[in-house]
């Protein structure tokens, strides 16, 4: 039988605040509610999702040095190290496993700083405005993309 | 009722499948209708679809969804990063708008790295092919989906 897909799924800083800080930008729930969400579509997508969120840039450099072999795709969600960490753009390049950039909130309705993802480019698309629904799209595309 | 979304794409995407197929992919704009329409089947939605070249019409079809559609999924094409009055018909149009590109717009030329439709619209999905615009659709529509109404 063919081996599930597995993708990682990466939060980067302040997102573990999520439902308790500007709750009229990135809404109610908590990041855990979102996780619970992506558990419950891989299984209907009958594929594998691991979730983590950390606020320092270098652990996530080093859970995405670490991921091929053990995933089969990325979506992250770098918070704002979105806009300016080269760092973390330079390991989503190296990693050669397709990875998906999600905002929660629209990005291009806020401030100017806000409108440049530095790791968008290496990334093979951006989903992002539509709250937690960015996550769960993100890996419909990923999915989507194991398929072909 | 089912919900109404109109999916309206821009200048050149008639010419999909015929040229740069290599940023753009061999679908044609009919074959991507054919795949929103038979996702809005199955998710209740009444989709249309409209296309053209001219950059008024976009703008007089986008003013005439206001109170006649519940949703716009929006491939503006290259106007897209310079028709601020495109962004003007969104807005005034006040119907949820999501911003679709076929190609990852942010690993091309510069000018098209900004969009000015985006400050207006709902969202933006970039760079999955033709499924971006059924996972628009689902963006747009599908709320079971969405944890935050759970």
């Amino acid at each position: 039988m063919k081996k599930n897909r597995k993708y990682l799924v990466v939060s980067g800083p302040n997102l573990n605040l999520l439902g308790a800080r500007k709750t009229s930008i990135y809404g109610e729930g908590s990041l855990e509610d979102i996780h619970a969400g992506l558990r419950q579509r891989a299984e209907e997508l009958n594929v594998g999702v691991e979730c983590r969120q950390f606020n320092s840039e270098g652990e996530i450099i080093d859970s995405l040095q670490e991921a091929p072999g053990q995933f089969d795709g990325v979506i992250i969600n770098a918070g704002a190290l979105a806009h300016y960490s080269y760092a973390l753009r330079s390991a989503i390049g190296s990693m050669l496993l397709p990875c998906v950039e999600v905002f929660i909130s629209n990005v291009h309705a806020r401030e100017e700083f806000r409108h440049k993802s530095v790791i968008a480019p290496v990334c093979v698309g951006v989903i992002g405005g539509f709250g937690k629904k960015s996550y769960l799209l993100a890996l419909e595309a990923l999915a989507k993309l194991g398929e072909t | 009722m089912a919900k109404r979304v109109a999916v309206v794409h821009g200048p050149n995407l008639n010419m999909l499948g015929k040229r740069e197929v290599g940023i753009y992919g061999g679908k044609s704009m009919e074959e991507i209708n054919s795949e929103v329409a038979a996702e809005a089947a199955g998710l209740n939605v009444t989709v249309e679809f409209y296309q053209s070249n001219s950059e008024g019409d976009l703008v007089t079809f986008v003013q005439q969804c206001r109170g006649r559609t519940e949703g716009i999924l929006l491939n503006a094409g290259a106007y897209t990063h310079y028709s601020i009055a495109l962004r003007d018909a969104i807005a005034a149009a006040q119907v949820p708008t999501v911003e679709v590109h076929i190609s990852n717009i942010y690993k091309r030329e510069p000018f098209r790295h900004v969009s000015v439709l985006a400050p207006v619209c709902i969202g933006q999905i970039c760079g999955f092919g033709s499924h971006g615009y059924v996972l628009a659709l689902r963006a747009l529509m599908e709320e079971r989906f969405d944890p935050w109404l759970a």
